[in-house]
């Protein structure tokens, strides 16, 4: 089994919908079509990275307030973050955000969009404690996210969607 | 004085525990259902990740461990590069060593930024130091976010497991508690609308709250980050959205690096919930401020009792622990009673450990009562705790330093007396005959009986003691032909007759000796033997358990120069003379090396019939051959390793069919003086036990353990479980040729 299929199987365990897309457009699309209409946030790195995508979603943006960062983005339909690599082991996408809003696009939205390159795609959660090892003074947020927020809180009946995103998709670029 | 008003103020807290959650009967069932599909899927979890990383999960766990032993060794060292690399990332790190100087720092930290409301992570070191408590004592609001604690803040409740905190609430309790504090009404069975009224009534305090406080699962030396998992998101929320984030870790939270703090994650879910990786796995690193803004990082550092651990060297090793919970998942106390009995704030068998030094000694006193030594939590503790042993510790540390209890200190004091037990126990034979019903005290005697006597006879019918002792009956000594040639033909084979078979089922040791013979051995039975000592050693009192072992080595080792081979057909005693007579004696070489010599020499009879008299197959096919079930001593099982060897001994020598019985190693709730001191626990698992043997359909169910026999023997008959429960001695001497005529040894006067 190669890596990316270790990755689609890991992550549909853990209530993940995998996608592998070609272009930041397809991500638009994606995107678009999740929202229902609603409102999408991109995390701010990412929209400073890939002005294509702020294009494409164009009106359908929700714009963070400088104010009130997170105010402005708490329960925000989907929002949009880019992972830094995902790990086939555990079906899971290291998210590493360098600004809090970042953090919030990720942790707010209903559904969540985590987008990372066919490149990134490891193995094993050695190369993720390889990469944090080398970019710990860089990165001071770092998440490891498999599949949507979840509890089994009440009577262990497993529940998905509490505080985090009650849906993820993981989206293979390129 | 103060010492003394503490004790009996836990005592009575733990006796009203206790009581409470002996009323609660919906929990033992919730519990109990839990702790059957926990295993099950995290049994599948640890071989998945074997075929992930190719390497033996016992492999993994052993390297965990002594990563952990590396830091406890050296906390100092690790704690300085926490403290560096931290500090280079932004943090402000601040160690203190007492709870009340945690709480103070917290409520000054609050008062000085002006903040009214934190949110919080659940965290189970604040549990630890009652944080909530103090903090609203300085007028802070402090608010629990995750599930299972936010509704245990709202009920005025303490959590019950450390990763499920509310496993103790139904459904219906949570609506209504829900209901109460919010207003509206809730529907028991939409569980995910009871979710989502914290993801409504929680996002507001989320973004308005001034601190957000979360504990640590790993303090990364190398990097100064702090690791944080959870699965609803809510301890990410609380570290990253308020302007401050305090972090309150115990200090032995430590790993050297981040692939260590790997290595942990992936035994850490697997252990607790039995996911591959909670869904949330998270490395904070500093504060994460940006240029428009500023935020801050705090890390506090909790010793409370933590360096005293790692100074104290039968204790340090339970610094490892991660907090999996793994230990009460496996529990069979945990399951009849909940965490809440066990607990003053960490529950199950790792909270047997760690209160007395967080909480005090006086408060660990009460729920050593619910430990069977069954050593189920050993085998699962992913850092490889040696729990059972760390509790008989404690136990020894409570008589030291608060005296046995009264209760026990004059019967064990007598116990201890081979000629008081002697004419006592005669005595008592002789005045039970009025009232004798084959092996058992009547019942219509025991209906009669005043409910504080009931308490213990109701649910088990308690065995007669013989008139006849297993040492004054000639056909233990009788003189019948090997049927065989073994390995362990013509050797000498001393009998450890053990107290219980000696003088509540004779017949076991009878058949003992008949196996050993028709094995070919020699038998010698020493007179003057006398209990190994494990109830004083069970109790934690020291004294008397090395007077009975200096008595029991008297008579096993150094009548002649050789003995030879002991064997006992009570592995329980076995364990006691292999794995706590050299420790009784320590710093005393003499009776070290005795306790020494007897290791060599000493086996169960299960592991003696499976090894040297290991009679050839088939040898004993005969008599009733309808299927047996077997129950696998729980002691062998956990604390020997042994797997299925009775299974295989039986149906070798006998060729029986052997039904599957599930949960064959679960303990059977004897725990020796478990039964006497927390009664209706000890019937608590017992009835999980009969009800799987009910649910195997077998007639006849065997032991080797002669404690469970009469435990197990009891409950089936008080509660009419059609169901013969022997002595695998029993079964097995009574398919030898020419002895099959009758059971010898039971029934008669």
């Amino acid at each position: 089994m190669t890596a990316l299929d270790e990755l689609r199987t890991r992550a549909t365990d853990s209530a993940s919908i995998v996608h592998e897309l070609t272009s930041w457009q397809d991500v638009a699309s994606l995107a678009l079509e999740v929202a229902e209409g609603a409102r999408i946030a991109i995390a701010p790195s990412l929209a400073s990275a890939e002005p294509g995508l702020v294009a494409a979603l164009r009106g359908h943006l929700l714009e963070p307030s400088s104010e009130a960062p997170f105010y402005s983005i708490a329960d925000v339909a989907v929002g949009i973050v880019r992972g830094v690599l995902a790990v086939a082991e555990t079906g899971s996408v290291l998210i590493a955000q360098h600004e809090p809003a970042d953090r919030a696009v990720s942790m707010l939205s209903k559904t969540a969009i985590q987008v990372v390159d066919r490149s990134r795609v490891v193995d094993s959660l050695d190369e993720v404690a390889a990469w944090l090892a080398a970019n710990a003074e860089e990165v001071s947020l770092a998440t490891l996210v498999t599949g949507p927020s979840r509890t089994a809180d009440i009577e262990r009946s497993l529940t998905i969607g509490v505080q985090g995103p009650a849906d993820l998709h993981l989206v293979v670029l390129g | 004085m103060i010492r003394k008003r503490d004790r009996s103020k836990a005592q009575i807290q733990f006796d009203e525990r206790y009581r409470g959650a002996l009323a609660n009967d919906p929990l033992s069932d919730g519990l109990l259902d839990f702790q059957r599909s926990w295993s099950n899927i995290r049994d599948a979890q640890l071989v998945d990740l074997e075929g992930i990383l190719g390497r033996d999960t016992d492999e993994l766990r052993h390297n965990l461990a002594e990563m952990k032993d590396r830091v406890i060794a050296d906390l100092h060292l690790h704690l300085a590069r926490f403290r560096e690399s931290a500090e280079a990332a932004g943090a402000i790190v601040v160690e203190v060593a007492t709870a009340a100087e945690a709480n103070s720092y917290i409520a000054r930290l609050c008062h000085q930024r002006d903040v009214r409301t934190v949110v919080k992570g659940k965290s189970m070191v604040t549990e630890e130091i009652d944080l909530n408590e103090h903090l609203a004592g300085e007028g802070i609001q402090a608010i629990e976010t995750d599930l299972g604690e936010w509704l245990l803040q709202l009920d005025d409740d303490r959590p019950s497991h450390v990763v499920m905190p509310a496993i103790h609430l139904r459904r219906h309790e949570v609506a209504a508690v829900l209901q109460r504090e919010l207003g509206r009404y809730f529907d028991p069975d939409d569980i995910p609308a009871m979710v989502y009224s914290a993801r409504t009534e929680l996002r507001e305090k989320f973004l308005t709250a001034g601190i957000g406080i979360t504990g640590a699962n790993a303090l990364i030396a190398s990097t100064g980050s702090v690791l944080l998992v959870t699965n609803e998101g809510n301890g990410e929320l609380s570290a990253s959205l308020p302007p401050v984030h305090v972090v309150v870790a115990g200090i032995e939270k430590l790993v050297p690096t981040v692939a260590d703090a790997i290595d942990q994650v992936r035994l850490l879910a697997r252990s607790a919930t039995g996911q591959p990786i909670s869904t949330y796995t998270s490395f904070f690193t500093g504060p994460a401020s940006s240029s428009d803004m500023p935020r801050e990082m705090h890390i506090v550092l909790v010793d409370n009792g933590r360096r005293a651990m790692a100074a104290d060297s039968a204790f340090a090793s339970a610094l490892r622990c991660i907090k999996c919970g793994a230990c009460a998942n496996v529990c069979p106390a945990y399951q009849v009673v909940g965490g809440h009995a066990f607990g003053h704030v960490y529950t199950g068998p790792i909270g047997l450990v760690n209160t007395a030094f967080h909480h005090g000694i006086e408060f660990s006193e009460g729920p050593q009562s619910l430990c069977l030594s069954c050593g189920a939590c050993e085998t699962v503790c992913p850092v490889e705790i040696p729990l059972p042993a760390q509790i008989l510790q404690i136990r020894r540390r409570a008589v030291t330093e608060l005296g046995v209890p009264r209760s026990q200190r004059i019967a064990l004091r007598l116990f201890a007396s081979p000629r008081f037990v002697d004419i006592a126990s005669r005595f008592l034979a002789y005045a039970m005959i009025p009232f004798r019903r084959g092996n058992f005290i009547s019942p219509p005697f025991i209906k009669f009986a005043p409910a504080r006597i009931r308490r213990f006879t109701a649910w088990r019918t308690p065995p007669v003691i013989h008139t006849r002792p297993a040492r004054s009956r000639a056909e233990l000594r009788a003189l019948d032909p090997p049927i065989s040639q073994t390995r362990a033909t013509g050797r000498r084979v001393t009998l450890f007759l053990q107290c219980i078979s000696d003088r509540l089922a004779p017949e076991v040791a009878v058949a003992t000796a008949d196996l050993l013979r028709a094995a070919g051995c020699e038998v010698v039975v020493p007179d003057k033997q006398h209990c190994c000592g494990l109830p004083a050693i069970d109790g934690g009192d020291d004294d008397n358990a090395r007077r009975m072992a200096r008595h029991t080595l008297e008579v096993l080792g150094t009548t002649t120069d050789d003995l030879g081979d002991i064997v006992t057909p009570a592995p329980s005693c076995a364990i006691a003379m292999l794995h706590d007579y050299e420790r009784l004696f320590e710093g005393d070489p003499i009776w070290t090396a005795r306790a020494r010599a007897l290791q060599g020499r000493v086996y169960d009879l299960t592991e003696y019939l499976s090894g040297p008299a290991r009679l050839p197959n088939g040898s004993l096919a005969r008599g009733d051959g309808s299927p047996v079930a077997i129950d696998r001593f729980c002691q062998g099982a956990n604390t020997l390793g042994r797997g299925d060897t009775i299974d295989q001994l039986v149906r070798g020598l006998t060729g029986t069919q052997i039904v599957p019985l599930a949960e064959a190693e679960v303990c059977c709730g004897f725990g020796g003086s478990t039964s006497l001191a927390a009664p209706e626990l000890s019937q608590g698992i017992l009835e999980r036990k009969l009800a799987n043997v009910r649910a195997s359909g077998a007639r006849v169910l065997l032991t080797d353990n002669p404690g469970c026999l009469l435990h197990l023997r009891g409950g089936a008959d008080a509660t009419r479980l059609p169901v013969q429960v022997q002595h695998v001695a029993e079964y097995l001497a009574a398919r030898l040729p020419d002895r099959s005529r009758s059971p010898r040894g039971s029934g008669s006067l």
